[in-house]
């Protein structure tokens, strides 16, 4: 038996929207810690993390831990069908192929029921290890998704550089080239609008863009996105969610050009 | 005929041992060469006697306890003092769990016997270590159909038989004479103890040639040198080898995450805890079962079905030996495809089939059948993409005449080129085939068969391989499997031609993209 009511109905469709586009299958994992989903784009690029916790959750009850194949696009589909302010309750019982999404208006006076089939999903889970990583940098999400957004209609990918002088952007296409460096700035009022870089040592990595603007499509989940750079791991893009837990992306890196001259 | 047979198993041995670091002890050898277990021990002896320096030897000890006579035990020692590693103590009479340990540092009584168990390059931390290589092949052996004749199934080596088992291995055992007797009264005694034991090794056998184990893996004779003892190296190398694929990962792509992460290794899928306990479980049954491993223990088919091979094996090894024994020499294969899901990292020391003159004239003969036609067709339509490839060979150079077919990766092939067959007279002046025998760059000698003649531009690549494998007239036939996974598709070969397929292919495929399942292991 699971049943997870989140007052916050908004937040998970709002999950689900960044999620939908990148990923079209997946496991979503209920344990007492919380509600999570781990998957890779059909391209094996990019993997998604989400979690929920527990504790962010109005009532959270799971018996056991169980895992839920959907299709996000359906899961989606039928989570549009709530309002903003709805709260949302996911029920599941043992053994059952499918599962229930309960909408109820913020005054109870229209209770909405959908039930959605679960399917197999064939799934591999990867082990993500905690990692150093060489520069972090935070940003408003806003800020980053823009960026994106604009490199995109210059070139493909995108070479993220950290310095102690800022984070730079590039791209290189066809019509010329762009780069945008963004530096610290911690002298904001507000402190979601701050840009703030830690860094022990520089990096550099190029990365495909068309997967960092389907990253930023988490945008709505939180003013601030958490950019981790290692020049031998994934970029880590996270978004959290707040008093909840959080997206993460990881994207491969591609292939540095000079490296690939080298190659006999 | 004996001594030669013999010696091909020692030779074997060294290469098991210090090439593949694997573990052979006397059970895995016997049901490998299908000797019977106490040649495989003077086997063992004799070659730690004769190639023993630097490598670790495991020896049993068996015999009454000083303090117990009732007892009798069984321990496995190391070499350099006797020092006591593990103890594995098999009761026929009582078994006591509480004695085993309390007697562990006890002296036997003056008439153990001292066996070699197993040889190794290194003691394995993990005593469980040393079980599996034979437990691995237990297992297989156990798996093949009833149909198949195996030592396990007809439970050929077994000290105690079994009314209901018919033993129909048709061989005759090898005369020992010529290997030094060692502690044949450690034998005796074993065997006065155990008095129901039989000694089916001595008419089980057949011919122990390093052939032998040709016939007994799970592909038949007909695969050629598919020998067991790949499968067990493969078995137990999958961790090295994904580290190793790893690495080149990193290389192709720059670098990866899987060099800080790696990959999961596949796990050998060898039970060790079964095996181990299995063998430390005392046996009421009788010592022998135990000593023949947990294998034994395992009922076997009521009635196997007649052999038939039996003859044939012997033929195989009857014509090995006599053309082939000359000019045996170990390959080593190097691929480097990078597909992921392959073993073909594995260095390959499998000792190859001599190169079969008749299988060249037989595929002269036939130059224009369908099948040879059709390849052909296929490798002149790839001629065109491999243009790039033609300019780097130092062989096209020399050779522009001639199409070549191949199992070794392009990137091997460089080196002297020794033409063995040119001379012989073709039968069609356009095209013949060639085998062909060069030095690679590692110093390993590659026999290739190669075309000769009129359709020149077809160049041989990694591709060209997957087809002609089929070929029963390619020496390729003879290799071992792993070779036949290296066709490099696109990912291994040069980069300008990866760019080429990638583009063909799909356009949305990015060489340059990393793959996150590099950098990320699966849980």
């Amino acid at each position: 038996m699971l049943e997870l009511r989140l007052v916050q109905g908004s937040l998970l469709k709002k999950v689900l929207e960044s999620v939908k586009d990148l990923v079209n299958d997946a496991n979503f994992d209920c344990s007492a810690t919380g509600f999570s989903l781990q998957a890779m784009d059909s391209s094996h690029v990019a993997l998604v993390a989400l979690l929920l916790r527990s504790e962010g959750f109005e009532h959270y009850r799971c018996d056991r831990n169980i895992s839920m194949g959907m299709n996000l696009g359906n899961m989606a589909k039928m989570l549009k069908c709530a309002g903003n302010d709805d709260i949302i309750t996911i029920k599941a019982d043992d053994g059952s192929d499918t599962v229930t999404f309960m909408f109820e208006s913020p005054t109870q006076d229209k209770i909405a029921d959908f039930e959605m089939k679960l399917m197999d999903i064939d799934s591999e889970h990867l082990g993500i290890p905690e990692a150093e990583y060489h520069a972090i940098v935070r940003m408003p999400s806003a800020e980053f998704c823009r960026i994106c957004k604009d490199l995109s209609s210059i070139g493909d990918t995108v070479v993220i550089s950290v310095t102690k002088e800022g984070v730079k952007f590039s791209t290189r296409g066809d019509i010329g080239t762009a780069n945008i460096v963004c530096r610290q700035n911690t002298t904001v009022d507000k402190p979601e609008e701050a840009t703030v870089i830690e860094m022990n040592e520089p990096v550099s990595l190029t990365f495909a863009l068309r997967y960092l603007n389907s990253f930023t499509k988490a945008s709505p989940l939180s003013n601030t996105v958490t950019i981790s750079l290692s020049s031998e791991l994934p970029v880590v893009v996270e978004y959290k969610i707040a008093e909840m837990g959080y997206v993460r992306f990881y994207l491969a890196p591609k292939i540095e050009e000079d490296e690939e001259e080298t190659k006999p | 005929m004996a001594d030669i047979e013999t010696l091909g198993i020692v030779d074997e041995i060294q290469v098991l041992v210090s090439d593949k670091l694997q573990v052979v002890s006397y059970k895995w050898l016997s049901r490998n060469f299908l000797v019977s277990s106490d040649s495989a021990k003077r086997l063992l002896q004799e070659f730690v006697e004769k190639h023993g320096d630097g490598l670790e030897v495991v020896y049993s000890l068996s015999g009454w306890m000083k303090d117990n006579p009732s007892t009798y035990h069984i321990r496995l020692v190391s070499t350099p003092n006797l020092a006591v590693l593990w103890q594995v103590v098999a009761t026929i009479i009582k078994a006591q769990a509480a004695n085993f340990y309390a007697e562990a540092k006890k002296e036997f009584s003056d008439d153990c016997s001292v066996q070699v168990y197993s040889v190794q390059a290194c003691i394995p931390k993990d005593p469980v270590a040393l079980w599996n290589a034979e437990f691995v092949q237990a297992e297989e052996l156990f798996r093949q159909p009833l149909s198949v004749d195996n030592c396990l199934l007809d439970n050929r080596f077994c000290g105690v038989s079994n009314p209901f088992v018919q033993r129909n291995g048709g061989g005759t055992i090898p005369s020992t004479t010529t290997v030094p007797q060692v502690k044949s009264e450690a034998l005796g005694l074993r065997k006065s103890n155990c008095t129901a034991q039989v000694q089916p090794e001595q008419k089980k056998v057949q011919l122990p040639s390093p052939s032998a184990s040709e016939s007994r893996g799970t592909s038949g004779p007909g695969e050629g040198s598919k020998l067991v003892a790949d499968k067990h190296k493969v078995a137990q190398l999958p961790a090295a080898k994904k580290a190793v694929q790893s690495d080149k990962s990193s290389s192709k792509n720059g670098w990866s995450l899987a060099n800080m992460w790696g990959r999961v290794p596949t796990k050998p899928k060898v039970d060790n805890v079964s095996a181990s306990t299995s063998d430390a479980t005392p046996n009421p049954a009788g010592l022998s079962l135990w000593l023949f491993g947990n294998a034994a223990q395992v009922c076997a088919p009521e009635r196997v079905e007649d052999r038939i091979s039996d003859d044939d094996d012997q033929q195989v090894n009857i014509r090995r030996t006599s053309n082939g024994e000359g000019n045996r020499k170990r390959r080593v294969i190097f691929d480097f495809s990078d597909e992921e899901d392959e073993f073909e990292d594995a260095v390959n020391l499998a000792s190859p089939d001599p190169p079969k003159q008749k299988s060249i004239i037989g595929s002269k003969q036939t130059p224009s059948s369908p099948e040879l036609e059709n390849q052909e067709v296929k490798k002149v339509k790839e001629a065109d993409s491999k243009s790039h490839e033609q300019e780097r060979k130092p062989l096209s150079t020399s050779e522009p005449k001639k199409s070549e077919i191949i199992s070794e990766h392009a990137g091997l092939k460089n080196a002297t080129v020794k033409d063995e067959v040119a001379a012989a007279a073709p039968i069609s002046p356009k095209r013949r085939k060639v085998l062909k025998t060069r030095i690679d760059e590692r110093g390993r000698e590659v026999t290739e068969v190669v075309w000769e003649g009129e359709d020149t531009e077809t160049k041989a690549d990694g591709n060209t391989m997957k087809k002609t494998d089929n070929n029963p007239a390619n020496s390729t036939g003879d290799r071992p499997p792993i070779t036949k996974k290296s066709p490099a598709l696109g990912s291994t070969a040069p980069t300008n031609q990866a760019g080429k397929a990638g583009n063909k292919k799909a356009g949305t495929k990015d060489p340059k993209q990393g793959n996150i399942l590099s950098f990320f292991k699966k849980a």
